[in-house]
């Protein structure tokens, strides 16, 4: 599974658990804007993503990465991939 | 003759010297009925053990002789056996050896008793024991020395006197004889309150081989339990995920809940499955013992008691957050409990320990209160609310739930999922509703029988 797909996955495991419409996920949504995502979505966003990849960068910075401004699903996956030593791919 | 053959003689006992109690009722059984079962260990299991009143009587003897000539500063009772702690209390009561029991999370505490001889299920003294002249305390030594649970900050050691300890003890005589379910770690304030009891009273302590809810169903029946203390989590188990027609053939004199709070949907329960038990809730602290019972089987207790002296001159009050306080008479202070209480119409119900609160993004959750709304679910048999750090929101609120099993026809737990989550959103403020849920063939519980929260 790519960053992209389990946090598209995790995403929309939110969205259902709070009883909205999951929809379909790609890279340049706004978090808030587009997905209606708040802390605590987010919050959960991250919980579910340490149980599919494995890593929770927030918990774990990695040396010398200060934490990026979280605005858009590509924001993300930027942060997963770097903590999982992932080059950051071009969206499909 | 398992009722009241010597319930008379039993009585008098009361009257003996605190630390002679013990050692004094279970000889006095031993000498009338030698072969009346005091303890039975691995109940409803493959290795069934029984012991009778006069074996341990034997014992009690023969300890007792070797502490009179070796004469230890104390001792820690490291014992596994119920019946070997029995022995090792009875003794160092009778010889007025101070005894400290310690549960396994205490085990490092044993360097605050320097000196003391450490007894385990050989009851025999070390050699190295019998050395030198009595030592002599600064002050008074204590007599029993017990650790605390550890649920709320590391495990700690509290003295007790045997009156503070067998305060409890006293029972009417149609209590006498029983049997009673030891479910509780015996080296435990809770655990310790129900085998003194039981053999104060020429009862049997029964020891389930497990805490598998069907096991401890069975052994209740076959050793014939008729007094059940425990948790309102063990009690929850037994009724929701125990075998049906095995839980309803107990027959239940006596419920006896406490180290946590039983909400009504339990007691409820409890009734229905055991109509003629006498359910009693009892509220007490490691630190203070016991401080009031409930016994009209209704969650919490009366919000009339705030304020006004209750028998035994026990005060409670109550701090502007909800926190209780209890002055358990006049010339002793104020202590707060940890534990926040809430008005529902004329009662006062328990939300929960304060360091069981969970702040998601500044906001407060009380754990049970979820737990509360996920048992009323239907498919939910148990669960368990927790906090689960987080970068964002400091804290989330995380679920573990058991299912019925079986499930009705046609039902999965994914529908039972988003069902208890639908039904969260609803009685629950957003911040509250757990945004984490797993499923558990059975909730993780302290050796001490409650739910762990972190």
């Amino acid at each position: 599974m790519t960053p992209l797909e389990a946090i598209a996955a995790a995403i929309r495991t939110v969205l259902r658990d709070t009883g909205r419409d999951a929809h379909d996920i790609s890279a340049g949504m706004l978090l808030a804007a587009d997905l209606g995502l708040d802390s605590l979505d987010l919050a959960q966003t991250i919980v579910l993503l340490e149980r599919s990849l494995g890593i929770d960068p927030f918990r774990e910075p990695a040396a010398g990465v200060t934490r990026p401004t979280l605005r858009t699903v590509s924001d993300l996956v930027a942060l997963y991939s770097s903590a999982l030593d992932l080059p950051p791919r071009s969206t499909p | 003759m398992t009722t009241t053959a010597n319930a008379a003689t039993i009585a008098h006992l009361a009257d003996a010297p605190a630390e002679d109690r013990l050692a004094a009722a279970i000889a006095l059984v031993a000498r009338q009925f030698p072969d009346r079962t005091a303890v039975v260990a691995g109940a409803g299991g493959d290795g069934r053990r029984a012991i009778d009143y006069a074996t341990l009587a034997a014992a009690i003897a023969r300890l007792e002789g070797e502490l009179a000539s070796a004469r230890p500063v104390g001792i820690v009772a490291r014992a596994k056996r119920v019946e070997s702690l029995a022995v090792i209390a009875a003794a160092c009561g009778r010889e007025h050896v101070p005894v400290a029991f310690l549960a396994e999370d205490a085990r490092d505490l044993v360097g605050e008793l320097r000196e003391w001889v450490v007894l385990d299920d050989s009851l025999t003294l070390p050699p190295t024991a019998a050395a030198g002249p009595r030592h002599e305390f600064a002050t008074v030594p204590p007599q029993v020395v017990v650790a605390t649970s550890g649920t709320s900050g590391p495990p700690k050691l509290v003295d007790h006197s045997w009156d503070s300890l067998l305060a409890a003890a006293r029972l009417a005589e149609q209590w006498h004889g029983r049997g009673w379910l030891l479910v509780y770690d015996a080296t435990r304030w809770a655990g310790l309150q129900v085998w003194l009891q039981a053999l104060l009273t020429a009862g049997r302590v029964v020891v389930p081989a497990s805490r598998d809810p069907d096991l401890v169903a069975n052994a209740c029946v076959q050793e014939e339990v008729s007094i059940l203390p425990a948790t309102p989590t063990l009690l929850r188990r037994l009724i929701t995920s125990g075998d049906r027609p095995l839980v309803s053939g107990m027959r239940l004199d006596r419920i006896t809940l406490g180290g946590e709070a039983a909400d009504a949907q339990l007691l409820a329960g409890a009734k229905t499955l055991f109509p003629q038990a006498k359910i009693t809730h009892v509220y007490a602290t490691t630190e203070l013992g016991e401080v009031f019972r409930v016994t009209d089987g209704e969650a919490g207790f009366p919000a009339e008691w705030i304020g006004r002296p209750l028998p035994g001159g026990v005060r409670l009050s109550m701090r502007r957050d909800g926190e209780l306080l209890v002055q358990l008479s006049r010339d002793t202070a104020e202590v707060a409990t940890g534990d926040l209480v809430e008005r529902r119409g004329d009662r006062l119900e328990f939300t929960g320990r304060r360091s069981d609160v969970i702040v998601v993004g500044g906001a407060k959750v009380y754990p049970k209160r979820v737990e509360e709304v996920l048992r009323a679910v239907p498919g939910v048999a148990d669960a368990r609310v927790y906090g689960l750090p987080s970068a964002i929101t400091g804290e989330l609120v995380a679920a573990q739930i058991v299912v019925h099993e079986p499930l009705p026809a046609g039902t999965t737990p994914d529908q039972v999922r988003s069902a208890a989550l639908a039904i969260c959103r609803e009685r629950l403020e957003p911040h509250a509703v757990p945004r984490l849920v797993d499923f558990v063939k059975q909730l993780v519980t302290t050796p001490a029988g409650k739910i762990p929260r972190r």
